[in-house]
C-alpha cells in the first residue's frame, strides 16, 4: 500500500527520471489526439450504420399493421369477395387470350410470303421517303396544285385578275414538278442502293435477288403524290388476303371454338362489374370513417392555430361536419351477399361452356406454326389454372364472411409471397414482394452464371499462368471496370446491348436458342449480363487475393513432386483457396443484388413473375427488382402512407439480404486465415 | 511395381536413348550426379555459384555445408531445375548431368525430372488435405487410380518414413494437424511415395526441436540404402552424423570437397578449417 503512494509520488513529481516531452492540453499529448482522432472516425462510421439501421426498421416496421388494416378494409368492404370473382375472369382472360394468338398465328401463316414482302416494301418505301424528305414534301405539294388548280381555274373563268395568278402558280407548279421529279427518281434511285435501307433490324426480313430488285422497282413506282401501286404487289395484297380467307375457312372450327370460349365470360363478368362499382363505393365510406379521427385533428390543430375569427368559424363548421359515425357494414355488404346465390348459378354453365369450347380446339401438335404450338401450351396451363380458380372460387364464395377477422399471418405472407406489386390503384394497393424478389433474383443467377466462370478464370490466369507483363496489364483493365458509373454502362445497355441482343436474337439460323426471338430489347437478360460485367472486378480481385494467399511453399511442393502448372493450379492452389473464392463469389452476388441503376434502366420495370414455364427463356423476360422499385418510387409517395412503408420493407429486405452475404463471406475468409 | 514405373520414366526423361546403359542396377563408384563447371546467376549479371564441379555417389548422403548465403541451397534447387521459377534464373556456364543426362538440354521435361529427384523443403510443407491424400498426391498426378496400389504405396511410404505406427489410425485426417516433426517426416514419405533416385533435403530439421531432428537423422541414415541423398545444413554435427560425403562452399565456391571424417578431422583448406571450428559463419 505504501510503497503504491510512493511510487506515485516520485511520478508526479516534476522532473522524473523519463519525463514527457511536447504539449499537452487536459493531460493529452499529441499521440493521443491522433489516436482519438482516428478512433473517432471509427466510431463514427459505426454510428452511422446502426443509424441506418435503426432507421430503417423504424421506418418499416409500421408496415405490417398498416398493410393489415387495409385488408382489414378489403374485407370489410366486399372487396375480397368481389376479387374473387375477378380472379375467375382473369383466368379465363388468359386463356382467352392465348387461343386467340394460337388462331391468329394459324391465320397468318398461310401468307406469310406474301405478308413477309409486302412488310419489306413498307419499310424500305419508309426508308427512301426518309432519305429524301424534303424533295418528297416539295414534290407531294406541287402535284397536289397540279391536280387542285385546273378546278379552281374553272371556278375562275370570270375574275380575270385571280385566273391569271391561278395560272401562273399553275405553270410554276408543273416545272417544279417536272425539275424534282427526275431529282426525286435520282435521289430514291441512290439512295436504294445503301444497305442500311435493307436492314430491317429487328423483323429482319431475308430477301432473294429477284425479290430485292422487285421490290425496288415498286419503291421507285411510289413516286410521292400518285397513288400507283406496283401491280406485283397489288397482287400480292390480294393473294395475301385470299390466303388468309382461306385459312380461316379452313380453321372455321378452330375460331368457332375461340369464339364460344371467350364469349363464355360476359355474364359473369356483367355480375363482376356490378359487385365492382359496390365495393368501390363501400370502400369510399369505410375509408372515410377510418380516417375521421385523423382528419379531425389536423383541423383542431388548424384551428387553434389560426387568429383570424371568420376563418376559424370556418374551420369550426367544417370540424363539426366530420361525422365519425360507424357505419353499418352489414347494410352495406348486403348486395354482395345476395350475389352469392347469382354466382353460384352462373358458374356452372360459364364453366361448361368453356369446357365444351375447350374440347373442340385443335391439338396442340396438330398445329402448323410454332408461334401457335407455344401458345397453345401456354392454353394448356392456362386451362388448367382457370378450372383451378373456378374450382377455388365455388368454394370460397358461400364462405366469405364480410366480419370475419383478418389473419395476421395472412397479411404477413401477403407481403412475403404476394404475387402482385399494385400500387396508386383506387380500388386496392397490392404489395407482394415475390414478383419484385424474383426479377432480382433472375437478373443475379444470369449475372452470376456469366460473370463466376469468367472472373474465376481470369483470376486463376492471372495469378497462376500469366506472365507479369500480362498481369500489370490485366489487373489494372478488369479494376478499371469499377470505375465506370453505372448509369454509363445502363446506357450502354440501353441503346448498344439491348439493342444489339434483340437484332440478334431475330436471326432465324438462331431461333431454336431459348428465348429467342426477343420481343423485348430491355429484359433480365441484358441487365445480367451487363450486372455480369460489373461484378467482374469485385470477383476477380478477391479470388486473385484469395489465389495469392495460398502459400507458395504449397505450389513449389506439389512441383517438385512432379506435377505440371495445371495439376498444382486444380489439385492443390484451387482447393485451398477454395473458401477464398466462396467468398468472393458471395461478396460479387452482394453487389449484383445491390445494383440499381443498370437494372432500373435495363431490366425492362414490368412488375411481374417471370413466366416460369418458358424454361431458360425467361431470362428474355422483363421485369423489375427490389432495388428498382425503390428508386423509382420512392421519390413520388407520401411519407409514412403504406406505400412508403412498403417501399422501406423492400429495403430493409434488401439490406438483410446484404448483411448476410457479407456475413457468411467474412465467417467464410476467417475460418480460411486459421486453417493455415 | 514402382520400380518399373520409374523405369518407364526414365525413356521419358532421356532426351536419347542409351537406355541399355541405364538400365543395369547402380553400382558402387558409379556417378549419380555429375556437376560440371557450374556458374548460376539469378539476374544474368551476378554469378552467385562459381566454377563448382562435384560428382556425387549413388546410396550415399553428401552434405553440404557453408555460411548462409554462400550458395547451398541454389545449387540444390539446380539439381531438380526448381530454380526455372524464378524468371531469368538460369545456369551461366557448365552442366549438371543426372543419371547421365545432362538435365539442362532442352530435351528434358523439368516434370519428369522431378519425378526422380525429390525434394524435401526447409519449412515442411504438407498440402492442407488428408495424410492419406498427401502420401498419394505424386501418384495420383500420374494418373494412377488404382485404390489398392495406393493403399499400398501409403503404406509402404509411411513406413518407411517412420510415420506408420502413429498415423495409421487417422489416415483421413489433416496432414496440417500433425506435429512439426511428424509433418517433415509426412513430407519425406509424400517424396518417396513417387520413388525417386534422388532425395534433394534443404535443412529439413532446421525448425524442428531436438528430438524430432534426432528421428529424421535416422531416417536419412535408413533411407540411403535406397536413394541418393544430398542434404543442406547449417549444423555440423548433424553433417558428421548423417553425412559420408560433405562439401564446404565459401561464397558461391566449392572450396573443398570430401569425405566427411576427412573434412571434419583433417580438413586440407584452411577456409573449412576456420569455418568447423567456428571461427567465421
Ligand atoms: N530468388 C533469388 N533471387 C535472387 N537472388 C537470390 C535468390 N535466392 C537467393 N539469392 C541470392 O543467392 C545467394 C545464395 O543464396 P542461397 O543459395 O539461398 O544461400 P544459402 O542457402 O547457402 O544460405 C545469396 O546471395 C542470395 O541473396
Ligand atoms: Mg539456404
Amino acid at each position: 500500500m505504501s510503497k503504491t503512494t510512493d511510487s506515485s509520488k516520485t511520478a508526479k513529481s516534476k522532473r522524473g527520471a523519463f519525463p514527457r516531452k511536447g504539449f499537452r492540453i487536459f493531460g493529452l499529448g499529441l499521440q493521443d489526439f491522433i489516436r482519438y482522432f482516428f478512433g473517432g472516425n471509427a466510431a463514427l462510421a459505426i454510428v452511422m450504420l446502426v443509424l441506418i439501421c435503426i432507421f430503417l426498421a423504424m421506418e418499416a416496421v409500421w408496415f405490417f399493421p398498416q398493410h393489415h388494416h387495409e385488408y382489414r378494409i378489403y374485407r370489410q368492404a366486399g372487396q375480397e369477395y368481389v376479387d374473387l370473382i375477378g380472379a375467375e375472369i382473369d383466368a379465363h382472360t388468359r386463356l382467352g387470350s392465348s387461343v386467340n394468338i394460337a388462331y391468329l398465328a394459324e391465320v397468318n401463316e398461310s401468307s406469310k410470303r406474301e405478308d413477309r414482302l409486302i412488310n419489306a416494301l413498307m419499310q424500305v418505301e419508309t426508308a427512301v421517303e426518309n432519305r429524301t424528305e424534303r424533295l418528297t414534301e416539295r414534290l407531294e405539294d406541287a402535284r397536289e396544285l397540279i391536280e387542285e388548280l385546273p378546278e379552281e381555274i374553272e371556278d375562275a373563268k370570270d375574275d380575270a385578275e385571280e385566273l391569271a395568278e391561278l395560272q401562273a402558280d399553275l405553270i410554276k407548279a408543273q416545272k417544279e414538278e417536272q425539275e424534282f421529279a427526275p431529282q426525286w427518281r435520282k435521289a430514291a434511285a441512290e439512295a436504294l442502293e445503301l444497305p442500311e435501307v435493307w436492314d430491317f433490324g429487328v423483323n429482319v426480313v431475308k430477301l432473294t435477288d429477284n425479290e430485292k430488285e422487285t421490290i425496288k422497282e415498286a419503291a421507285l413506282m411510289a413516286e410521292p403524290g400518285f397513288e400507283t401501286e406496283h401491280p406485283f404487289f397489288a397482287a400480292l395484297s390480294e393473294e395475301s388476303k385470299q390466303k388468309k380467307e382461306v385459312a380461316r375457312e379452313r380453321l372455321v372450327a378452330f375460331k368457332a371454338a375461340v369464339d364460344e370460349l371467350r364469349g363464355a365470360a360476359s355474364p359473369m363478368k356483367t355480375l363482376h362489374g356490378e359487385l365492382r362499382t359496390i365495393a368501390m363505393e363501400n370502400r369510399e365510406v369505410l375509408d372515410k370513417f377510418e380516417t375521421a379521427p385523423a382528419r379531425l385533428e389536423a383541423l383542431l390543430e388548424g384551428i387553434e392555430a389560426t387568429k383570424d375569427p371568420e376563418e376559424r368559424k370556418r374551420k369550426e363548421e367544417m370540424a363539426a361536419a366530420v361525422v365519425i359515425e360507424t357505419p353499418d357494414y352489414v347494410a352495406l355488404t348486403k348486395p354482395i351477399y345476395e350475389s352469392q346465390s347469382k354466382h353460384a348459378e352462373l358458374i356452372v354453365p360459364f364453366v361448361e361452356t368453356v369446357k365444351t369450347g375447350w374440347e373442340k380446339l385443335p391439338e396442340v401438335n396438330s398445329l402448323e406454326t410454332k408461334a401457335g404450338r407455344a401458345k397453345m401450351r401456354t392454353a394448356v396451363s392456362d386451362y388448367e389454372n382457370f378450372l383451378r380458380s373456378t374450382e377455388h372460387a365455388t368454394k370460397a364464395i358461400p364462405e366469405w364472411r364480410h366480419d370475419r377477422p383478418m389473419s395476421k399471418v395472412k397479411t404477413v405472407l401477403a407481403f412475403f409471397v404476394g404475387k402482385e406489386w399494385v400500387t396508386n390503384s383506387s380500388w386496392h394497393e397490392f404489395y407482394g414482394l415475390l414478383p419484385l424478389l424474383s426479377g432480382s433474383l433472375c437478373i443475379s443467377v444470369v449475372a452470376m452464371v456469366l460473370a463466376v466462370p469468367f472472373s474465376v478464370a481470369a483470376a486463376v490466369y492471372v495469378n497462376q499462368l500469366a506472365w507479369w507483363r500480362e498481369q500489370n496489364f490485366i489487373k489494372p483493365a478488369l479494376e478499371f471496370i469499377q470505375a465506370i458509373p453505372s448509369v454509363v454502362l445502363g446506357f450502354f445497355g440501353i441503346l448498344v446491348l439491348g439493342t444489339a441482343l434483340r437484332n440478334l436474337s431475330h436471326i432465324e439460323s438462331l431461333s431454336w436458342v431459348p428465348g429467342f426471338p426477343m420481343s423485348e430489347r430491355l429484359n433480365m437478360l441484358t441487365a445480367g449480363i451487363l450486372l455480369a460485367f460489373m461484378a467482374v472486378p469485385t470477383i476477380f480481385t478477391l479470388a486473385e487475393d484469395a489465389l495469392n494467399n495460398v502459400p507458395k511453399a504449397f505450389t513449389e511442393a506439389s512441383l517438385a513432386l512432379g506435377a505440371s502448372r495445371l495439376q498444382t493450379i486444380f489439385r492443390v492452389v484451387m482447393p485451398t483457396a477454395v473458401s477464398g473464392i466462396i467468398a468472393a463469389i458471395l461478396l460479387g452476388f452482394g453487389r449484383i443484388i445491390g445494383e440499381t441503376m443498370v437494372v432500373l434502366l435495363v431490366a425492362g420495370n414490368k412488375i411481374q413473375i417471370p413466366d416460369f414455364s418458358a424454361g431458360i427463356g425467361v431470362f428474355t423476360q422483363p421485369a423489375h427488382t427490389m432495388t428498382g422499385i425503390i428508386a423509382q418510387e420512392l421519390g413520388e409517395v407520401d411519407k409514412g402512407s403504406l406505400h412508403w412503408r412498403a417501399l422501406f420493407m423492400v429495403g430493409m429486405i434488401l439490406f438483410v439480404i446484404s448483411l448476410s452475404i457479407n456475413f457468411a463471406a467474412q465467417r467464410i475468409l476467417k475460418k480460411l486465415h486459421q486453417s493455415y | 511395381m514402382n520400380v518399373t514405373m520409374s523405369e518407364t520414366q526414365m525413356d521419358t526423361l532421356k532426351p536419347e536413348s542409351e537406355l541399355t546403359s541405364n538400365a543395369r542396377p547402380v553400382e558402387a563408384g558409379d556417378v549419380v550426379i555429375e556437376i560440371d563447371d557450374v556458374n548460376f546467376s539469378y539476374d544474368g549479371n551476378k554469378d552467385v555459384l562459381r566454377d563448382v564441379s562435384m560428382n556425387i555417389a549413388p546410396n550415399e548422403v553428401t552434405a553440404f555445408i557453408g555460411p548462409s548465403g554462400c550458395g547451398k541451397t541454389t545449387l540444390l534447387r539446380c539439381l531438380n531445375r526448381m530454380n526455372d521459377l524464378i524468371p531469368g534464373a538460369g545456369l551461366t556456364k557448365g552442366a549438371i548431368r543426372i543419371l547421365d543426362t545432362n538435365i539442362y538440354d532442352p530435351a528434358v521435361d523439368s516434370i519428369e525430372l522431378r519425378k526422380h529427384v525429390g525434394m524435401v523443403f526447409q519449412k515442411y510443407n504438407p498440402f492442407p488435405k488428408s495424410i492419406y491424400e498427401n502420401v498419394a498426391y505424386g501418384l495420383r498426378i500420374q494418373g494412377i487410380r488404382n485404390k489398392a496400389m495406393l493403399d499400398e504405396v501409403v503404406r509402404e511410404s509411411l513406413t518407411a518414413a517412420g510415420l506408420w505406427e502413429e498415423v495409421k489410425d487417422r489416415l483421413d485426417s489433416s496432414g496440417l494437424g500433425l506435429s512439426g516433426g511428424q509433418q517433415q517426416r509426412l513430407c519425406i514419405a509424400r517424396t518417396i511415395a513417387v520413388q525417386p533416385k534422388i532425395i534433394l533435403m534443404d535443412e529439413p530439421c532446421s525448425a524442428l526441436d531436438p528430438i524430432s531432428t534426432a528421428r529424421i537423422e535416422d531416417l536419412i541414415t535408413q533411407l540411403k540404402t535406397q536413394f541418393t541423398i544430398v542434404i543442406v545444413t547449417h549444423n555440423m554435427q548433424q553433417a558428421t552424423r548423417v553425412s559420408d560425403k560433405t562439401a564446404f562452399f565459401y561464397l558461391g565456391e566449392l572450396i573443398e570437397m570430401a569425405d566427411t571424417t576427412k573434412i571434419f578431422s583433417n580438413p586440407s583448406m584452411r577456409q573449412t578449417e576456420d569455418y568447423i571450428s567456428g571461427r567465421f559463419g
